[in-house]
């Protein structure tokens, strides 16, 4: 065997050879350097291997995105919403199971489509939807203007304005969703007035406003 | 003659010792932390200005004014995480719980501001940034290779000259202004407020503009290289250039409705509302 | 690492990969705490550069994340994430203009070409490589042979796990492996031989 037959065959090499490899290694000095030399660098790449982190707000940075795009989920069991009432201590689910709530709406929206938006329809437990019966405000938004008008009177009018806007928006987004359920840029829409309403929500019951 | 003169005296001696008086009440506090890479700051005002700039080196100043002793500032340190709270007291409203800041930050700090009217003022920064504001008139500039989300209910955004980063904005009312911003993602979610946007639709990234009843207009250059789709359900949809079709399951209906691609289509570009008009116009050079 | 804790590293992954598709967050926290390490230290090598580094290690993590429901399990949750890795540097190297060797077979350059030693007299590297020039050398190789480097000789993976996340063939990525090798050798040899002319 020539030293260019064995560094042709060299990429393919395993730990084991075979014999007319062994034979040449024996007696080929620069070949047996050279496989020496790939060996020990291969070797010390391993000690390498990964000694560095990343610093902590790669996660806190992932977690905000994944919180963003709905993609963290409250657990079942977490409980309904009732704005007014939130304990200091559970305040933070509070807004976060707004979230949950209104993309299961989506969800089940998807899954088995929506009734004539005439009728009267049952709201699935805690989901936070727009009322299409009556001209005022769901019940659920009613308590989180309360909450707002409690904490921040001023707000109050700026909320009610907004709300009143979300939920003409979820509205038509049904409408159009129920039209045509495989429309994409139906489902987009639809998609976009439930992060809408989450906003409003998440806004209001921020902790960090008292 | 006299009488007047002694009237205006009067006028005066009484502007000043309002003044005094409010100065009295007026009290400046300046912090400095020391911080390391990437820090992040956090700021919570329910009323007053917040202005955010970029400094050298590892240090954060914040300089906030208050106007009256029913606000007290908080601050704290843990880490590399420094927060800042102007908490008000009962009977502060926003006049009296006013607190004006001033920040310097490292040019790679992360920062979150938090606000009921603000306004909010950022620039020149790498970080990620979080700007939340019910009524706050939002004003970003010249920043790059972040994450930006900005969410308000109906305070108005307007970011100009933001390249490199992905851009998240969702206001319910609040009119929403982007110039020269470009990156891998920008994504507008708005209600009612309106949509302008006038940039190249650059960096081969996605932009999504999207609206409810909010008018969405579009500039941009002869030149752009967008695969775009518009539609608005019951409002009126224009365009200025001539797209090349694209073959996709998207049904195309005059004055509602157009896709297709410009250029070499290196950037795709959604412009939905549902009642709003939709107008995609070329920027002559 | 033993066959045992492998195991129940493996069932821990899985129960972690099930829960995040729900959308448990300490489930998501867990499988970034379990692949950060080798996702950032691939990251690194590949940017010689913290900060890119930690956007790209995030930007991985992003993805697998958002489309974590559709995971199957016909590959290795790392092999998966680690390809995810692989394509967001590629993106982000020729979004900067860099020249990624293409990772076809034949195709080299004069300049990225390992010379053929003459062979002869130069004393053996092993026991002679410093941790520190070998890490400078890998930094100074072109982008596609240094990545094969990295996947295999430092991060450990089979060629066949390469090849799948690279999308190139498993003969391919022998032949850019043993160029790589080739590559650090010549380079080393030059440092040295440089080193031992200076005064």
């Amino acid at each position: 065997m020539t030293c260019e037959e064995f560094e042709r065959v060299l990429p393919e090499l395993g730990d084991e050879h075979s014999m007319e490899q062994e034979e040449h290694l024996r007696t080929c000095s620069a070949c047996s350097d050279l496989v020496s030399d790939l060996n020990a660098i291969s070797k010390q790449g391993r000690l390498l291997q990964a000694a560095e982190e990343p610093s902590p707000w790669v996660w806190n940075s992932i977690e905000i995105a994944l919180r963003q795009e709905g993609l963290i989920r409250e657990q079942p069991g977490n409980g309904r919403i009732h704005p007014p009432k939130v304990s200091s201590k559970s305040r933070w689910m509070v807004p976060t199971a707004a979230v949950a709530l209104i993309l299961f709406g989506v969800v089940l929206h998807q899954r088995t489509g929506i009734p004539h938006p005439e009728a009267k329809q049952e709201s699935p437990a805690g989901v936070v939807t727009a009322d299409l019966q009556t001209e005022g405000m769901p019940s659920d938004d009613m308590q989180l203007l309360n909450a707002v008008a409690a904490r921040t009177p001023s707000m109050r009018a700026a909320y009610e304005q907004n709300l009143r806007a979300v939920n003409a928006y979820i509205r038509d987004a049904e409408q159009s969703a129920h039209n045509d359920p495989n429309d994409e840029v139906a489902q987009q829409y639809l998609r976009n007035a439930y992060e809408q309403k989450a906003m409003v929500y998440e806004m209001a019951l921020d902790r960090s406003l008292q | 003659m006299y009488r007047k003169q002694h009237i205006a005296t009067v006028s005066v001696v009484m502007i000043l010792i309002v003044a005094a008086l409010a100065a009295a009440e007026t009290t400046r506090k300046e912090m400095h932390f020391k911080v390391g890479r990437r820090a992040n700051i956090s700021i919570v005002n329910q009323y007053g200005p917040i202005t955010v700039k970029s400094g050298i080196g590892k240090r954060v100043s914040v300089t906030a004014t208050s106007y009256s002793g029913k606000v007290e500032i908080d601050q704290s340190k843990r880490g590399n995480r420094v927060a800042v709270v102007s908490h008000l007291s009962p009977g502060a409203d926003a006049d009296s719980g006013r607190v004006d800041y001033e920040v310097v930050v490292p040019i790679d700090a992360n920062v979150t501001l938090h606000t009921a009217t603000g306004p909010l003022h950022v620039e020149k920064l790498h970080g990620d940034l979080l700007l939340e504001g019910s009524t706050a008139n939002v004003d970003v500039r010249d920043v790059s290779a972040g994450r930006i989300h900005v969410k308000t209910l109906n305070g108005p955004v307007t970011l100009t000259n933001v390249n490199d980063g992905y851009v998240d904005i969702t206001s319910v009312s609040g009119d929403v202004s982007l110039h020269q911003v470009n990156g891998a993602s920008v994504h507008v979610n708005s209600s009612s407020g309106k949509i302008h946007y006038d940039g190249e639709f650059g960096e081969g990234g996605q932009y999504s503009l999207t609206s409810h009843s909010g008018d969405i207009e579009a500039i941009t250059p002869s030149y752009a290289s967008i695969e775009v789709v518009a539609r608005s359900v019951q409002g009126r949809v224009d365009n200025d250039f001539t797209l090349q079709p694209e073959h996709t399951s998207f049904v195309p209906r005059a004055g509602s409705a157009f896709a297709g691609t410009v250029g070499q289509a290196a950037s795709s570009v959604n412009l939905l509302s549902f009642s709003g008009k939709i107008h995609l116009k070329k920027r002559e050079q | 690492m033993t066959d045992a804790k492998k195991q129940q590293g493996r069932l821990s992954e899985a129960e972690a990969i099930e829960r995040a598709k729900q959308g448990d967050a300490a489930a998501f926290e867990s499988l970034y705490n379990l692949h950060k390490r080798r996702v950032y230290s691939l990251c690194l090598r590949m940017t010689a550069n913290t900060a890119a580094a930690e956007d790209l290690t995030q930007e991985a993590f992003l993805q697998l994340f958002r489309k974590i429901g559709t995971f199957r399990g016909e590959s290795a949750f790392s092999t998966w994430l680690h390809r995810m890795a692989v394509n967001v540097v590629l993106m982000q190297l020729r979004k900067k203009g860099l020249a990624v060797v293409p990772l076809e077979e034949n195709i080299e350059t004069e300049d990225e070409s390992p010379r053929k030693e003459p062979g002869g007299d130069d004393p053996r590297l092993a026991g002679s490589i410093d941790r520190m020039q070998l890490q400078r050398s890998i930094d100074s190789l072109p982008p596609g042979y240094r990545m094969i480097f990295l996947l295999h000789d430092v991060e450990g993976y089979e060629h066949n796990e390469i090849a799948e996340m690279v999308g190139c063939s498993i003969g391919n990525s022998k032949s850019q492996l043993h160029k790589a090798r080739m590559k650090l050798r010549e380079i080393l040899k030059t440092s040295r031989a440089e080193k031992a002319t200076k005064p």
